[in-house]
């Protein structure tokens, strides 16, 4: 157990001691979890540059973008469409949104907002269609519910309108009900009217020869008396005229008799029939006046319920007709432009390829950036750690002729690598063989960037194995903070404005520019000189730790070898 | 056989400056005692501490120079101040490049002495993957050596080293000897003034330690001047001309070895007896002799004389006239090891 344990302080203290070592198995993690830390400390899921298109920007699209602000994208308002997808094409933003400029649904037809995305950036375009579609839908959420709270404000005003109504109605129902009423009576009075007269069949016969014979007696009297006037004629005479006159008179009384006579079958019975007839008849006549005055009344009275039914319809029509002609006014009705007014359309800014086209760029940068480190730093090491480094000393070259033989080499290697690479992917990228010159240049200035910097690690450490895992780590940090993994979007706004310098992150978007979108090389100056000026500066720090190092180095190499030499003596016997 | 190596400048250029250079180093070198390097009140500290106090060396052309030390004792730092690699702490290193000019300090004008200077340090250093005939060429051409003179110089060397046969293998794949041959051919190929070698015999047998130093003489014969550290000190003494030692951080002496040994003279003669003759016969005609002391050590006396040149003529005409046997007889100087280790035990 004992033992265990110093071998383990043993080794921990080999560990420390050993700077290297120390340096990697300490601090590595601990660099490791700091710009992993430093990455992701931020609480704004997003770090997106939003490019807005309007042809103006109306409160609407402005109500629009301050949805958009804040989730803390950065928006950058376009007043060109061209020059919005330029950009993206540029790098300056990731999508651009062209947007209506009225955002108020007029129609059954649904308002469309078109993206415009990267379609390259494959592990940020997602994010991006998903993250902005939940915005809109948001917005569209908004705008249907605008709309379906419209058309409920018009349902609730009808409702209102009904309930309002709805007195009106029972007022012209109930008149109704009255009038129905009332009609009722009318129709019992004038039912109850007995308007039926006597079946009784008079003789008018009887009553015409008592006529025809009054009228015959009396003319024969009227003749009699005539002729009795108009003659002078003795008592035997007279005694005629007399038994005329007599049978004449008797007639006349059988005649009377007839008529005034109370026997059934005589004018009298006749007439007192009659006159019972006549009053019943006058009394059923009162009735029915009665009734008639009663109805006349109530028509009356119905007429008013009529009138005001029809003032009460006649409002209700009139509310009616108000509530048509508000939900006439409710243009959108169809079920899908409530449901989902905005439409969004997905439009990529670059040609439709396959992945392979889209991950070539970053590809072909790692393979130089880890090449290049690698090699930068294997020569540096190589050169160090030759035997024949103490002989270089002595050499009448100055320090610059070392410096750019490692870096020849690396680049030599590099062209060589570049153009194998790129001749193989002729064949599956035949499209972008005019591009291939410029990618050429580029990945030529990225190698020149990385293999400096490799060379700067392979100063740095002391032996080969160290050098190049500081290399391998530098490579893969560059690459973790490159967003070729994972994107930049997400790390902390701090270390993203920092990665925008990492010659990854530049190479691998001069590539993609010219690669993807054929970018002219005028928009690309700014990237290509950043470059070139980590090239340069590169250079001279490496020139500089050269000249402080040199000398350290040849004192360490000449230190290490005098050691084992006396290592050698000591066990060498017959010498001093 | 010798070889010439070739001089890097064309023969007619080299001619006049070598006669011009020569009556100057002459004049400088014995007349006006002016040394081609000269280390003035060299001092070198390690934090504070010091490796190296006040040496003063003079090292002139055509010098085979040797510096030995005990390990540790700062021969290599020495070294280091001469070829450039460290810089003294106080003092100064001076090289007379230019015959007609004032010596360079080597911390001001390090870049313009450092090509004549040749340095083969304690380990190989040369390519180990590119053969013989391309370590001599890439060290030839990085020096500007002209490229029919590379040729010739090469080609020379290969011989002068004996590795022509191994001239197409790697470096790697030759033995340890030939390595150091070719650490010396690749500090030859552009023929330096001056030859610096840190050990150059260290880890090699008898054999390979006679063929370097054999190809050292040569190289002086040639024109270069050597300077050697080294604590196989039969080498240095079998070598040098002149050497410094140093101990303890101190150079104790230097100067010509003859010089050196000269305060450590004490000569006597060793008389190795025959086994079971005649031991009281010989130290009676011993004691008939000017003899200081003689101490018996058994098969062998040893005789301190008065004067060695009447007592060895003395010892030999009595041995004739007696006609006595010995098994050997030995007269000496103490060699430059024991004179070291007398200077180490102070």
């Amino acid at each position: 157990m004992r033992a265990l344990l110093l071998l383990t302080l043993k080794n921990l203290k080999l560990l420390v001691r050993a700077k290297a070592s120390a340096l990697i198995v300490v601090f590595a993690p601990l660099l490791i979890i700091l710009i992993l830390g430093l990455s992701y400390n931020t609480s704004a899921p997003y770090g997106l540059n939003i490019g807005v298109y309007s042809t103006s920007f109306t409160a609407d699209v402005e109500s629009f973008i301050t949805t958009l602000q804040h989730d803390e994208f950065k928006i950058i308002k376009y007043d060109s469409m061209d020059k919005c997808v330029n950009d993206i094409k540029l790098g300056f933003i990731h999508t651009c949104i062209s947007v209506p400029e009225s955002l108020a649904i007029e129609s059954n037809v649904q308002k469309e907002i078109v993206f415009h995305l990267d379609p390259s950036k494959i592990n940020l375009v997602y994010m991006i269609q998903e993250t902005l579609k939940s915005k809109f839908n948001l917005k569209a959420q908004q705008l249907s519910q605008d709309l379906t709270q419209n058309i409920l404000t018009q349902l609730s005003t009808a409702k209102t309108t009904i309930g309002d109504k709805k007195g009106l109605l029972q007022t012209a129902k109930d008149k109704n009900t009255a009038v129905s009423s009332q009609t009722d009576t009318i129709v019992s009075t004038l039912s109850s009217l007995d308007l039926g007269v006597s079946e009784s069949t008079y003789d008018l016969a009887v009553i015409s020869d008592t006529g025809s014979k009054v009228s015959t007696a009396l003319d024969k009297v009227r003749e009699a008396k005539t002729a009795f006037e108009g003659l002078n004629v003795s008592s035997g005479d007279t005694a005629v005229l007399t038994a005329a006159l007599d049978e004449a008179e008797s007639k006349l009384k059988s005649a009377n008799n007839f008529i005034n006579g109370t026997d059934a079958g005589t004018i009298r019975s006749l007439v007192a029939i009659l006159e019972a007839d006549l009053t019943s008849l006058k009394s059923k006549l009162t009735s029915a006046s009665t009734a008639l005055g009663t109805a006349s009344t109530d028509l009356g009275t119905a007429k008013g319920s009529l009138n005001e039914g029809v003032t009460a319809i006649d409002d209700v029509l009139s509310s009616l007709n108000t509530l048509q002609t508000n939900l006439e006014s409710q243009k959108v009705t169809d079920a899908s432009t409530i449901s989902a007014p905005l439409i969004t359309k997905i439009e990529k800014v670059g040609p439709e390829g396959t992945y392979l086209n889209y991950m070539f760029p970053a590809l072909l940068v790692l393979v130089v950036m880890f090449t290049s480190l690698l090699l930068g730093t294997t020569l540096v090491m190589m050169e160090k750690n030759s035997p024949a480094f103490l002989r270089n000393y002595f050499l009448p070259l100055n320090k610059v002729t070392f410096i750019m033989a490692t870096y020849l080499t690396t680049v030599l290697l590099m062209v060589t690598q570049i153009f194998i690479i790129l001749g193989v992917s002729i064949f599956f990228l035949k499209d972008s063989v005019g591009s291939l010159p410029y990618m050429i240049l580029i990945l030529l200035l990225a190698s020149s960037v990385f293999t400096f910097l490799g060379m700067g690690l392979g100063y740095l450490f002391r032996s080969e194995e160290t050098g190049v895992l500081a290399s391998i780590s530098l490579g893969s940090i560059m690459l973790f903070l490159s967003g070729v993994i994972l994107p930049l979007e997400s790390v902390s706004p701090l270390l993203r404005s920092i990665t925008f310098f990492n010659p990854f992150v530049l190479a691998e978007k001069l590539i993609r520019e010219v690669f993807i979108f054929h970018t002219a090389w005028s928009g690309l100056w700014v990237d290509l000189l950043t470059l070139f000026g980590y090239m340069v500066v590169l250079f001279l720090v490496i020139l500089i730790a050269e000249t402080l190092l040199h000398k350290h180095l040849v004192h360490r190499f000449l230190k290490h070898h005098h050691r084992l030499h006396r290592e050698n003596d000591k066990k060498d016997t017959g010498k001093v | 056989m010798v070889v010439q190596i070739l001089p890097t400048r064309p023969w007619r250029l080299l001619f006049l400056q070598s006669l011009k250079a020569k009556t100057f180093i002459y004049l400088k070198t014995f007349i006006l005692f002016v040394a081609l390097v000269q280390l003035k009140e060299v001092t070198k500290e390690y934090e504070k501490v010091p490796i190296l106090q006040g040496v003063n060396i003079n090292i002139e052309e055509g010098d085979v120079y040797g510096i030995i030390g005990e390990s540790g004792s700062g021969k290599t730092t020495l070294l280091n101040m001469i070829t450039g690699f460290l810089q003294p702490t106080d003092g100064s290193v001076l090289y007379q490049m230019d015959v007609t000019g004032p010596a360079r300090d080597l911390s001001v004008d390090l870049h313009k002495v450092k090509k004549q200077i040749g340095f083969t340090p304690q380990h190989n250093s040369f390519y180990p993957q590119l053969t013989v005939k391309e370590n001599l060429f890439h060290f030839g051409k990085l020096y500007k050596v002209p490229a029919n003179t590379l040729v010739t110089n090469v080609k020379n060397l290969l011989t002068f080293t004996r590795l022509f046969e191994h001239r197409n293998k790697l470096a790697d794949h030759l033995s340890e000897g030939m390595r150091r041959r070719l650490d010396i051919a690749c500090s030859l190929i552009h023929k330096p003034r001056i030859l610096v070698l840190d050990e150059p015999t260290a880890d090699l047998d008898t054999n390979l330690q006679r063929e370097i130093l054999s190809l050292l003489q040569q190289a002086n014969k040639q024109g270069v001047t050597i300077v050697i550290a080294s604590h196989h000190l039969d080498s240095v003494e079998e070598i040098c001309n002149k050497v410094a030692i140093v101990n303890k951080g101190n150079v104790f002496c230097h100067g010509l070895i003859d010089d050196i040994k000269k305060p450590f003279l004490k000569e006597n003669v060793t008389i190795t007896l025959k086994p079971g003759g005649n031991k009281d016969q010989v130290l009676q005609l011993i004691r008939r002799l000017p003899v200081e002391k003689i101490v018996d050590k058994g098969a062998t006396l040893v005789v301190y004389p008065k004067d060695i040149q009447q007592t060895v003529s003395g010892l030999l005409q009595l041995i004739k006239e007696q006609n006595l046997y010995l098994n050997d007889m030995d007269v000496r100087k103490p060699s430059l090891k024991e004179i070291f280790e007398m200077i180490t035990k102070k």
